[in-house]
């Protein structure tokens, strides 16, 4: 009994070590110096040299810091933060992770703002109740549409649709012509997702920017009519055939091949498409923003940003000396808007200054970030005060899927207004 | 028993101790709330749907793999070389890890996969079926992966159960003009029993808690349609910040596990004793 009694202690003991050494533990680096954890994520733009270069050369700039790199298994940087939070294991510093999610729990450091509003062109463009938790190093438009210009050729089409109704008659005739008009890789939700975002941030965010401070608020609704008859929209796109039919069946990596192989005429997606725009005939795409019924451009944007800085950090000087550093880098940026279409937001510096290769729809993208224009929040993608609430994006992307198969426009609404009524509670 | 109790009893105690609180990940604090988690499963429709979609397809999967099992299991049973290799393969899912198996399939299944390109090049399909595009068939699909994984373990068992059973019997049986199925109905099945009782009753947990072939083929999609119950425990936990909710969640689970564990077994142990 008594050896019994030893072994589980032994065992507890065991596993209190292990847990121990695999925590974060910010102190006692390398040389008496401070060691921090920093939680990135790999995609096939972002490799993990990237990381590991981009880290060194910030270390560079901290003396005393060694940073030690932990990687989230997928590109679902909060879930993985928040099991690391669960377990003890909060990590000092987190790369592009959804503020308000973190900073309302008291997680999260804000940044000096005179150092943000010094450095950037749009310093509260991700500010969650007005602080900032990770520098707004670039932006995205989310969605935009890309197209391929030989087949609206073959569709006799010359340029790209500038109201709903030219849309909806260029479709008409690239299906009637033989090419499936729209492509979406509907087997990973949040791509399925994308047509409804360009569509309800166009129609919904643009003739009503506050409209997601105005759910918050309980004054309006997913059912109220406007909603409906915009979501109506999508329906009817997969009523007329424009997307291809077993669309729920594609997943995001093959719909990006379908498309830029030409199977397909048009692309609904985030503008980190750009960085897979094949280079050998990149002359063959364009893109346009989601059209309005009037044709009034109205741009759905997200300021993203680089890394958030725990509360929690034993080593905030240093901390932050990284985290800076390493948002201010310029080769960081080369491989952001090469690799992942990215758009700087740095002040000061044009796309020259980084030295960059980038091609013509890159910068006709970028033109309507740096133009003056009506810049809305893209729903259910937005960093700010404007973020959906913990979840609510899940039961968006399901609502999306469903739609693809359901006329039930109401009941996929009435849903989602559950979901953020139970999501605020 | 302290190992047990260390990795099993601990956290299912500690579990049922965060269902009777508000506990969320991100905050520190949780609060006691009674049995408010319990009476909000009452009326959560997804949970429902969750629940309903991973008894079907325990059902469904746990009836067919071990069919099957039984049915290979017979063809298996010889001593060659060859036959030893055969045994081998048909226990090759099983050995497969679940994330690996979710690949490999989502590429067989995927609209220009193996399986859409042999059905079109045979002239049985005209255009390809999506088979993890549309909820039925997603449903479908996943019961075909979850099959194929667990006949190569059902097989194994009921192999062994099958070797057990002395020769004399169908020896004397074939004396008394008992034919093919004869054999099998009065000898075979019923001598299979103890073998059946262990697989089926793993089959069933096993499909109970089916959470990576699932994550991986179709995270659940589409449109939730196949959100198995451990995959909506970790969105409530790890999406929607509901710790305490989703181990309420997780405790059902585990009792209803129990529970037909508990019948399917009792039943199927009747069948050994009436040997």
């Amino acid at each position: 009994m008594r050896h019994k009694i030893l072994t589980a202690a032994c065992l507890a003991a065991g596993l209190a070590l292990v847990t121990g050494c695999s925590a974060a533990t910010p102190a006692g680096g390398a040389k008496g110096g401070s060691s921090l954890t920093y939680l990135t994520f790999e995609t096939p733009s972002l490799t993990a040299s990237f990381w590991d270069s981009s880290i060194a050369n910030a270390e560079k700039k901290v003396p005393g810091l060694t940073v030690k790199k932990l990687v989230a298994p997928s590109t679902d940087r909060d879930a993985y933060a928040k099991q690391l939070q669960a377990s003890g294991q909060f990590p000092d510093l987190l790369q592009s992770i959804t503020p308000s999610t973190f900073a309302t729990a008291g997680l999260l450091k804000p940044y000096d703002q005179s150092w943000v509003d010094a450095n950037f062109l749009l310093p509260l463009g991700n500010a969650y109740k007005g602080k900032v938790y990770i520098p707004p190093t670039n932006s995205q438009i989310i969605p935009e549409v890309f197209y391929n210009k030989k087949l609206f050729a073959k569709a006799g089409l010359t340029a790209a649709p500038k109201t709903w109704a030219e849309f909806m008659a260029d479709c008409a005739k690239l299906k009637a012509a033989g090419v499936t008009p729209i492509e979406l890789g509907g087997g990973d939700p949040f791509s399925a997702s994308m047509p409804l975002v360009g569509i309800l941030s166009a129609d919904i965010l643009g003739k009503d920017p506050n409209w997601l401070q105005e759910r918050y608020a309980g004054k309006v609704h997913f059912t109220d009519a406007n909603v409906e008859t915009a979501v109506a929209k999508y329906r009817t796109m997969v009523k007329n055939g424009y997307f291809e039919t077993g669309a729920l069946g594609v997943k995001y990596a093959d719909s990006i091949t379908n498309f830029t192989a030409g199977k397909t005429a048009m692309y609904m997606m985030g503008s980190w498409f750009l960085g897979s725009v094949p280079k050998a005939n990149a002359a063959d795409f364009g893109a346009f923003l989601t059209p309005t019924a009037d044709g009034s451009l109205v741009v759905p944007f997200a300021v993203g940003g680089s890394m958030a800085i725990s509360a929690k950090t034993a080593d905030p000087a240093k901390a932050t000396a990284f985290a800076q550093a390493w948002s201010l880098d310029p080769n960081n940026y080369k491989t952001l808007i090469e690799g992942d279409g990215a758009f700087p937001m740095l002040k000061g510096k044009t796309l020259a200054d980084y030295n960059v290769n980038v091609t013509q729809v890159f910068k006709d993208s970028y033109s309507y970030v740096t133009s003056q224009n009506t810049k809305v929040s893209a729903l259910g993608w937005a960093t700010n005060d404007d973020s959906m609430p913990s979840g609510l994006n899940d039961a968006f992307y399901a609502a999306s899927q469903a739609l693809f198969t359901s006329d039930d426009v109401h009941g996929q609404m009435a849903k989602l207004d559950a979901a953020w009524d139970s999501a605020t509670k | 028993m302290g190992l047990y109790a260390l990795f099993i009893l601990v956290p299912v105690v500690m579990s049922a101790w965060k269902s009777l609180t508000n506990e969320n990940p991100l905050q520190d604090h949780a609060r006691f709330i009674g049995a408010a988690n319990y009476t909000e499963m009452l009326h959560d429709s997804a949970l429902a749907a969750s629940l309903t979609f991973t008894l079907v397809l325990a059902a469904v999967v746990t009836l067919a793999a071990n069919a099957l099992g039984i049915a290979f299991a017979m063809l298996l049973n010889r001593t060659s070389l060859s036959f030893r290799m055969m045994r081998t393969l048909a226990f090759l899912p099983q050995v497969l890890s679940g994330v690996i198996v979710g690949f490999v399939w989502r590429y067989v299944l995927a609209q220009d996969g193996v399986l859409n390109n042999i059905l079109g090049s045979l002239g049985i399909i005209s255009h390809p079926v999506t088979w993890l595009g549309s909820p039925h068939l997603a449903m479908f699909s996943i019961a075909l992966v979850a099959t194929w994984v667990l006949t190569g373990f059902t097989t194994v068992v009921h192999l062994a159960a099958l070797q057990s059973i002395p020769v004399e019997l169908y020896q004397a049986a074939m004396v008394d003009g008992a034919g093919r199925w004869q054999r099998f109905r009065a000898i075979t099945f019923p001598m299979v029993a103890p073998g059946t009782t262990i697989s089926v009753t793993i089959s069933l947990i096993t499909m109970l808690k089916l959470y990576d072939i699932i994550a991986v083929l179709t995270s659940g999609g589409p449109a939730d349609s196949t959100q198995s119950t451990a995959l909506y425990i970790i969105k409530l936990a790890f999406t929607d910040d509901r710790f305490g909710y989703a181990s309420a969640v997780a405790m059902l689970l585990l009792a209803v596990s129990a529970v037909i564990s508990l019948i399917v077994t009792g039943l199927l142990r009747r069948r050994e004793v009436d040997l």
